[in-house]
């Protein structure tokens, strides 16, 4: 019991400690790219704890659920990034279903933004909840389908059983069904933390935005909650993407040298992964916002055929 | 322009007189009732283009208000000055609008500076002072530039309705997020497309014609660097030659390379500015991280040769306010060297991405039709098949000794709109080349003269937006009596407004930067 509650509060930590410091990486990076020195590494901190200190504006029009949402979003993001083994296999909670539950914490999450995004009575909040329906729409399902490939493989949905799977077959991850679900994960992770091409996180310009029209009505610390939890979101899937496929330095149960080396091996795993996001929004323009849905399609066919040839090879 | 005024003369025999005037500016009088007859002639049988509309105060010494049509006319370096005369008693005049669009809101800011009524305009609301100025016309001679109005609450403007299933309406600004100029943008969109946009300008009004009537000629030097900041030099020298003009002072020519150099330089600038933005509005950071260095590069420059970045304080009247030397002109060269070169790699850099191509190839579409009626100049106007370019048509300063191509497109996208202006950044440094080699020595500004009051005259440069008008009445003691400005701008916004249409609300702020119009010269 106490273990499993250690576990908890381990992950706690580093889910809350790390998320914003992914952000500031991927932040910087990008600067350096742009041959600008850009905002220091630690920068997203210094936004929520300023956030966190300030007042905060409320629209007449806006009902409970525009209170509720930042509450509702950060907990569901915490509660999924709980279930995700992290630095190692054994994750510190399993409830319904393991990999389904976290897909649907992230979905609650979206819903409660994307109606509180209409809740505040903006009409770029509409815009941006709507946008963000039509993307999610393709980038649940595509999720859907990369997770069962990965599942199918290990015979479970708990993720600590597919991290076990994956620990025992180091080099499973160039089977064609996990490169296409890798590459399919890959294009959910663009679309689901708002980078170019799909939607821009940098850009002033209300009429553009998705994920940032929702929640422009926002500020202070609901809006330290909702951008925390965009991070941990972030993280979360990374997390997932490179510790499924990519499980190197992965140990399969919670030891102090285990972690340590676990800590090490995520580190280093999630900056090359943070590096192609970079390189990946850096080489490409932000696409017509009637094109994103087609990427989504492609995304959703590779999910589709890594799905078929987990049965062929 | 001569033998069309000969022409039209016959025509309308008796009722049109001309009046002094310079070889490159005809005035002629003529009755106002006339304007739509004499206007459709023009157009029609002349193929003229009616510039600019505007009116004057001489309701003092001749109990009268003038309306002064500006025609030209493509391959004749000649302005046609048509200037009507309304009587005081009874200020009216016929509108030209529901023939030509394009002078739908200078004839309403007539009416709202001048208390002149535009009959029959087809939509005579306000334009320049907003509904919650009350019944007064600044612009008159009769209102003390002091005046402190009482606060006034006025209707609120009614915007055109969006009804229908589905439809709604977002409504944009005027205060908006970064650093841009106040203006309202309402949009009625069907979802994501947009069905139509309105817009609302005039929120930096701050009467600039009228403060130009309390200055010494010498200072209103400065005012005109300040109507549209990023076109300072264009505009400041915009108003030297009409004062110069009027005054009959002699520009050496030396001043005259040295401005072109410095206009060419504003041109510049802003147009590795706009094609960066245009970048960065589709998400391309990596474009306008590049076009930020070498804009930096060229306001270095700036300041190098005119102790300003933007080039403000080296217009003066009769010339430049000071010289270059050998140094100096040795720095430019090279700088200008570098900034083609890498201003080639920029380009090399945009052709090579699809997804920019795709994003701006076909968005934004101008008609070249609706161009034409709306009357878009510049940049917007050359990639939408509109061939007017003021350097080359009525040439200034040291433009009849150069030779450049000016790039038209038919195609009237946002590609297009950034393409006009790499084809121009590449053709100004030829022309900067060309303008350094062949640079006369000699003084670089004449002596001062006294301006002899009462006297009018025209002038027009090719600003980096399009063409910029001044015209000006001297007045005595050195002062100026009026002072008409016209920026690009004014014209091109309703292009803007007509190249959304259809388009999705996502691709408005790219399309709106592919205009990139100046809010503060607009509004004045």
């Amino acid at each position: 019991m106490t273990g499993t509650l250690l576990k908890v509060v381990a992950q706690l930590v580093l889910l809350l400690m790390l998320a914003p410091l992914v952000s500031g990486l991927i932040k910087t990076l990008k600067a350096r790219l742009q041959m600008r020195r850009g905002p220091g590494l630690l920068q997203p901190y210094s936004d929520i704890y300023k956030l966190l200190r300030k007042g905060m504006v409320i629209p007449n029009t806006a009902s409970w659920l525009f209170s509720a949402t930042p509450y509702v979003v950060f907990l569901a993001t915490l509660l999924a990034g709980l279930m995700a083994p992290m630095v190692a296999a054994d994750t510190p909670i399993g409830l319904f279903g393991g990999v389904l539950a976290v897909v649907y914490l992230l979905g609650l999450g979206r819903f409660f933004v994307a109606l509180s995004g209409l809740d505040a009575g903006s009409p770029f909040g509409g815009l941006g909840s709507s946008r963000e329906m039509t993307v999610s729409a393709l980038a649940e399902p595509t999720l859907m389908l990369a997770v069962f490939t990965v599942a199918i493989g290990a015979g479970s949905t708990s993720l600590a059983e597919i991290a076990r799977v994956a620990i025992n077959q180091q080099w499973r991850f160039l089977a064609p069904s996990q490169v296409l679900a890798f590459a399919a994960l890959f294009l959910v992770l663009i679309a689901e933390t708002g980078r170019i091409p799909v939607d821009n996180p940098a850009t002033h310009l209300e009429l553009t935005m998705i994920h940032e029209a929702m929640i422009l009505e926002y500020s202070g610390p609901y809006l330290a909650l909702i951008e925390w939890a965009a991070s941990i979101k972030q993280l979360v899937l990374m997390t997932l993407m490179i510790n499924v496929f990519w499980p190197f330095g992965l140990s399969t149960a919670w030891s102090l040298s285990g972690v340590w080396a676990g800590l090490g091996w995520l580190a280093l795993k999630l900056l090359i992964l943070s590096c192609t996001v970079v390189l990946v929004e850096t080489a490409n323009a932000k696409m017509r916002l009637f094109r994103v849905p087609e990427l989504m399609a492609v995304a959703f066919t590779l999910g589709a055929l890594a799905l078929i040839s987990t049965f062929l090879f | 322009m001569r033998e069309v005024l000969e022409q039209l003369t016959q025509e309308f025999a008796g009722r049109i007189a001309a009046a002094p005037s310079y070889p490159d500016q005809l005035y002629a009088a003529i009755a106002i009732a006339d304007i739509p007859a004499i206007a459709a002639a023009l157009r029609s049988r002349h193929s003229a283009r009616l510039a600019a509309v505007f009116a004057e105060d001489r309701v003092r010494p001749e109990a009268a208000f003038y309306n002064y049509y500006v025609f030209e006319r493509r391959g004749n370096p000649c302005y046609l000055i048509l200037r009507a005369r309304i009587p005081a008693e009874d200020p009216r005049f016929p509108s030209l609008a529901p023939a030509l669009p394009s002078v739908n809101w200078q004839e309403r800011e007539i009416h709202d500076w001048f208390g002149i009524q535009a009959e029959g305009h087809p939509n005579p609301r306000r334009v320049a002072l907003h509904d919650n100025w009350p019944d007064v016309h600044p612009l008159r001679k009769d209102f003390p530039l002091h005046t402190a109005l009482p606060a006034f609450e006025g209707d609120q403007h009614v915007y055109r309705p969006t009804l229908g299933e589905g439809v709604f309406q977002i409504p944009v600004g005027p205060v908006h997020a970064g650093i841009i100029e106040p203006g309202h943008f309402n949009f009625a969109v069907a979802g994501e497309p947009i069905l139509y946009l309105q817009l609302r300008m005039f929120y930096t009004h701050k009467g600039t014609e009228k403060l130009f009537e309390q200055l010494p000629a010498q200072k209103g030097v400065f005012l005109a660097e300040s109507v549209s900041g990023d076109s300072a030099f264009s505009h400041a020298t915009a108003f030297c030659q009409a004062v110069e003009k009027a005054s009959g002072m002699d520009v050496p020519s030396r001043a005259g390379f040295m401005r072109t150099v410095l206009l060419e330089l504003e041109r510049i600038d802003n147009h590795i500015a706009d094609v960066g933005a245009i970048a960065m509005d589709v998400g391309f950071v990596i474009a306008n991280a590049h076009a930020g260095r070498l804009r930096e590069m060229a306001l270095a420059i700036n300041e190098e040769l005119t102790g300003s970045r933007l080039l403000r304080g080296m217009a003066c009247l009769g010339g430049v306010r000071r010289d270059w030397s050998a140094s100096q002109i040795a720095a430019l060269r090279d700088a200008i060297a570098t900034l083609e070169r890498e201003f080639r790699d920029l380009v090399a850099l945009l052709k090579s991405s699809d997804s920019t191509r795709d994003r701006l190839e076909r968005t934004g579409f101008l008609h070249p039709e609706k161009a034409s009626a709306l009357g878009i100049v510049g940049v917007g106007g050359r990639a939408s098949g509109i061939d007017l370019d003021v350097r080359r048509d009525h040439p200034y300063a040291a433009y009849r000794h150069l030779s450049w191509r000016v790039p038209v497109y038919q195609e009237g996208d946002v590609l297009r709109r950034m393409q006009v202006r790499i084809d121009e950044v590449f053709e100004s440094v030829a022309m900067l080349r060309a303008a350094l080699g062949d640079l006369p020595g000699g003084p670089h500004r004449a002596p001062d003269l006294v301006i002899e009051p009462g006297r009018c005259a025209l002038s027009a440069v090719e600003g980096w937006r399009g063409e910029i008008l001044y015209w000006v009445r001297t007045g005595p003691a050195n002062r100026i009596e009026r002072c008409k400005i016209k920026d690009p701008s004014m014209n091109n916004w309703p292009g803007l407004v007509e190249a959304v249409q259809g388009n999705i609300i996502a691709d408005f702020p790219v399309i709106n930067k592919s205009f990139n119009l100046s809010y503060s010269g607009t509004d004045r």
